[in-house]
């Protein structure tokens, strides 16, 4: 018997079927094993796929709102799913099946259908009766990303700095050296 | 928070008492307290270049996290009015004029910025934008989520 789980907000309803991993002793009500999915959208076809359709697509919707709440090309690709904003209102989602002659199902949601997929999507993340692999990198913003690098580069780049500019500064009087040698050679020569 | 204002008529008390439920009475005693620290927005009219204190901020984070997700049925409505302007744009209308109205109450309307806000044809971007980065930020981690919004601003 499957345990079968499901995440609801608003119009958006996910539907997580699978079954707990005994050889982990987890409890019988846990998912770990995913067998399949169901993500439905009031007045929308419904979209279902096995677990490794799952984590993808859910990184594509949360990539996507990053994008679009930060000002950037609201637009994103991949084999399984391209998401693109229409307008400020209208966002169209293209699911490719990985079956060959199968058309790609496409879709337009607005915007509060979007709050309540991601809002679907964060519930399953958050769920702990439900192992999935989490996709907290992709939540962060790439540019707070980028931020953390940025943070890390701060941190490496003064001192190096500063030994390069005392190797630097130091090698200019190897020129100036005379050593004891030299000096009692010039005293000779004297 | 000017977003969840517009929406809840009774906004500075709901935020004083979204503050007392989450147990922040150490960080915003009363409601001046919450006053301050929003007025560290160069924006406002009534701006105070208080250093904000980390404290302060992790607080102001998750009352709007809890307002949101108090207010979250709203917000839907209002995103979904403005999708269907033609049928349904009396939501969108009422929401965008209030929005204006505290914008001039409170912010300074000599700023160019302010000056966009206030401008009917350039300020649906900014509300949309503002209206989805609260919707998207109801859950549970909601709170780290906005606060990475907010840093990739």
């Amino acid at each position: 018997m499957q345990n079968n789980l499901l995440f609801h907000q608003s119009s958006v309803s996910l539907e997580i079927i699978g079954l707990p991993d005994y050889s982990n002793n987890e409890n019988k009500d846990q998912i770990s094993i995913i067998s399949q999915w169901k993500l439905s959208i009031i007045d929308k076809p419904l979209i279902e796929g096995k677990f490794e359709h799952l984590v993808p697509i859910m990184d594509a919707f949360y990539i996507y709102s990053n994008l679009l709440i930060k000002n950037e090309i609201p637009l994103y690709e991949s084999k399984l799913i391209d998401i693109k904003a229409d307008n400020l209102h209208t966002h169209n989602i293209v699911l490719k099946s990985s079956k060959q002659n199968v058309k790609p199902l496409i879709l337009k949601i607005g915007n509060s259908l979007l709050s309540d997929t991601i809002n679907c999507f964060d519930q399953l993340n958050e769920s702990q009766k439900v192992r999935i692999q989490k996709t907290e990198l992709s939540n962060m913003p790439r540019k707070l990303r980028f931020g953390l690098n940025k943070k890390v580069k701060f941190l490496i780049m003064p001192p190096f700095f500063a030994i390069c500019s005392i190797i630097l500064f130091s090698s200019t009087f190897i020129y100036f050296y005379n050593s004891p040698a030299e000096k009692e050679k010039n005293e000779l020569i004297n | 928070m000017v977003i969840l204002e517009t929406i809840d008529l009774n906004g500075i008390e709901s935020l004083y008492v979204l503050s007392n439920r989450l147990n922040l009475n150490d960080v915003f005693p009363n409601k001046v307290a919450i006053w301050k620290v929003r007025n560290n927005n160069p924006l406002r009219k009534s701006y105070l270049n208080n250093t904000i204190k980390l404290n302060e901020f992790d607080a102001l984070i998750k009352i709007t996290v809890e307002m949101s997700r108090y207010l979250y049925p709203y917000i839907r409505e209002i995103l979904q009015s403005k999708e269907d302007h033609e049928g349904n744009s009396v939501i969108w209308n009422d929401f965008n004029r209030r929005f204006i109205e505290l914008i001039k109450e409170r912010f300074n309307i000599d700023s160019i910025r302010v000056k966009k806000l206030l401008n009917q044809a350039e300020n649906d971007a900014i509300i949309i934008k503002s209206l989805l980065t609260l919707s998207f930020c109801i859950s549970n981690q909601g709170g780290q989520k906005l606060k990475n919004y907010l840093f990739a601003f």
